[in-house]
């Protein structure tokens, strides 16, 4: 039953008070295990459970007084009215759970369109020819044996085509997105670095920077919703360095690189170039880089167009250091220069803004020291 | 979740709601007014709506029919609910000779917006009669429409379309599952689409096909071969007549392999039909023969038997394994 009711508790008693509890709401029990002691005109006397159960819920709490025939508390479980005599319906006991569904096709089946006789296919299998995707030149774009042969002639002359994976995968699809989405300036310029010590920290110099332009112009450092046009100015500057490895290209993020201070930053550094290299770091760690630094002049190259990865705006390209002869004062000098290519979105960011940052980063590159 | 539902629950919703909000619709049957019927699907319409509107019928399942053919046929949009599938017999005269035709037989001038609930489907230890599965009866006949639902909350929407819709439909309610898997549906008078199949799971592997209480075991097996790297492709056809093969051959066209799953009896099913336009429109794509999990062709035995005629979760798995190890 789900109702139990104060039972008749002799003699026509219409009433009785509840003294105490024996047991509360959530507990199980069995039947004839004593739930409450309840006080009559007569005396006080135990109420037995008349079933197992679970209490839902207790009628009244000690010193109120129920009437006989009044429910005195409620247990879980089977639904009592269930209505029907004929059968047993199991009741839901899992936690509830959204309902999830496509009408009709699911997406991929939607975008699936290849067209293949189970010929072709079987030919393609003997020839050892993946199809993938591929549309053929058959009827609706259907796939003949011909085009089997000939993929299977272009992997006998070729290596076989290997599908992108991981890192690799990834960079394709981030670059098509940047390129159909970004509109990039990039700037160019040289700094001349001769005041530096020897055994200057380069990327460390870069990265303050990188800070310092930012100080100067936020603009670069904010991440542009371009369905909804807006611009979310960002408050730490979370710094995404380029990381090249023989799996790939890895942009881990220095966080809040305007706050900390060069010895943290050089440790932070360290620690990511190690995650990367072992392959344990976290997603968590390449995402949510509000600007990019990419030194590829450890390797080689002066200027570049480098590429700015949506959301962020903004990226910097350090190029090899070189002897540079310069006109100084009207003499010729030899110093050492910095090449840097700034590439900007020019969606949200205006050129004055660019060259300002420019300007602040070259001004703190060009300083003997900033320790 | 405060308003999670069972599916009787959200059938009740939609019948409420739809009454309060179209005056025309009627409730009709056995128990179901005063009672609130043997799975409290009415449960308080009589008190909402009164006697005029929510009509406790004779035992006489060829009148209730006849009845809502005549208040279909003039104006009214009543629910004539059939207590089970196994008393729905007395009602195809007048399901298929009348209300399935009236709108050809008079040539558009009268048409027949009529729903017969009828709670189906074994599985819940019933006596003989009612446990039937005899849908493909009348997936068979033109003009009757066929919609069974697997979740509260498309139950809620789709009944609020099968009220809506101006020709006859035959809402068949799979009442092993009545209970089960409470969620949270908005009472939102938002019908959904009749005559298409529902992707309830997407996957490339295999394409599962099943309706009724049967989503819920095909749901479970594809959870199972998940784990084991299998990724099935879950369709509910829910509108048994007329039928979305488009969608069904899609996704056989992206899978190569299918298995169908019913619980009624395995010749002359509905699973048949599928898998005959399978076969004659998809053939090219198909990598293993059509398989099909169902009962047995034999009447539902009673209890102890029960189990043993049901397909189960196991049964699905197998026949998937059997299915990729064609090819």
């Amino acid at each position: 039953m789900k109702y139990f009711k104060l039972p008749d508790l002799g003699e026509g008693l219409p009433e009785a008070e509840i003294v105490e509890w024996m047991i509360k709401e959530g507990d199980s029990v069995t039947t004839d295990q004593i739930l409450a002691t309840v006080e009559t005109a007569k005396a006080i006397i135990e109420i037995p459970s008349p079933q197992d159960g679970v209490i839902a819920h207790l009628f009244g709490q000690a010193g109120d007084t129920i009437h006989t025939g009044e429910p005195l508390l409620e247990f879980t479980g089977e639904d009592d009215d269930s209505g029907t005599v004929v059968g047993e319906l199991k009741q839901a006991s899992a936690n509830p759970t959204a309902d999830h569904f496509f009408i009709g096709a699911a997406p991929s089946t939607q975008a699936y369109s290849q067209k293949i006789t189970p010929f072709v296919r079987s030919l393609a299998e003997r020839l050892n020819v993946d199809t993938g995707n591929l549309l053929g030149n058959g009827q609706d774009g259907q796939l003949t044996a011909d085009d089997i042969e000939r993929l299977a002639k272009i992997d006998r002359t070729h290596r076989k085509a290997e599908p992108l994976r991981g890192v690799r995968k990834q960079m394709a699809r981030n670059m098509a997105l940047a390129h159909a989405r970004v509109v990039p300036v990039t700037l160019c310029e040289d700094v001349d670095i001769n005041a530096w010590a020897i055994s200057e920290d380069i990327t460390i110099r870069l990265i303050h920077a990188v800070a310092a332009g930012c100080h100067l112009e936020p603009a670069l450092n904010v991440w542009f919703d371009d369905q909804q046009l807006a611009r979310r100015m960002l408050n730490p500057i979370n710094l995404g360095v380029a990381v090249d490895t023989d799996q790939g290209l890895f942009v881990p993020v220095l966080r809040d690189i305007g706050n900390r201070s060069l010895q943290d930053i050089r440790a932070g550094l360290n620690r990511l170039r190690e995650d990367v290299i072992q392959r344990t770091i976290p997603p968590a760690e390449l995402q949510g880089c509000s600007i990019t630094l990419s030194n590829f002049g450890t390797i080689a190259g002066r200027y570049a167009s480098p590429i700015v990865v949506p959301p962020t705006v903004a990226i910097l390209g350090a190029g090899v250091i070189r002897e540079q002869v310069v006109p100084i004062a009207g003499k010729v000098v030899i110093r050492r220069v910095m090449p840097l290519s700034l590439t900007f979105d020019h969606r949200v960011v205006t050129g004055g803004e660019a060259a300002r940052f420019m300007r602040a980063a070259i001004d703190d590159l060009a300083k003997e020291s900033i320790s | 979740m405060s308003n999670a539902i069972t599916m009787v629950e959200a059938i009740n919703l939609a019948l409420r709601s739809e009454m309060q909000r179209d005056s025309s619709v009627i409730v009709l049957g056995e128990d179901v007014g005063v009672n609130g019927g043997v799975f409290r699907a009415t449960v308080g319409l009589r008190d909402e709506f009164g006697l005029k509107r929510v009509l406790d019928t004779p035992l006489a399942e060829t009148m209730i029919a006849g009845l809502a053919v005549g208040m279909a046929a003039q104006g009214l949009k009543p629910i004539a609910e059939i207590q089970f599938m196994g008393f729905i017999l007395p009602t195809m005269e007048h399901l298929i000779g009348h209300a399935a035709r009236l709108r050809h037989r008079t040539r558009g001038r009268l048409h027949c917006p009529m729903v017969v609930r009828v709670p189906f489907g074994g599985g819940i230890h019933a006596p003989e009669h009612h446990s039937e599965s005899i849908e493909a009866l009348f997936a068979h006949i033109p003009g009757l429409r066929v919609v069974i639902p697997s979740s509260p909350a498309r139950a809620y929407g789709l009944l609020l379309a099968a009220i809506r819709n101006p020709d006859p439909v035959l809402f068949m309610e799979p009442k092993r599952i009545y209970r089960l898997n409470a969620q949270p549906v908005e009472n939102s008078g938002e019908a959904l689409p009749l005559d298409t199949c529902y992707t309830l799971r997407e996957g490339d592997d295999i394409t599962l096909i099943s309706w009724g209480a049967m989503i819920k075991e095909t749901l479970e097996a594809a959870d199972q071969l998940a784990q084991q790297g299998i990724n099935c492709e879950v369709i509910d056809v829910v509108t048994l007549n007329p039928i979305d093969h488009q969608t069904m051959l899609a996704s056989v066209a992206k899978t190569g392999r299918c298995v169908i799953i019913h619980e009624a009896a395995k010749s002359g099913a509905v699973g048949a039909e599928i898998s005959a336009t399978l076969a004659e429109r998809g053939l090219l794509n198909l990598r293993a023969p059509i398989n099909r999990v169902t009962g047995y062709d034999t009447v539902m035995p009673y209890y102890r038997m029960e189990n043993h005629y049901m397909p189960n979760t196991a049964d699905i798995i197998d026949a998937v394994k059997v299915t990729l190890e064609f090819s």
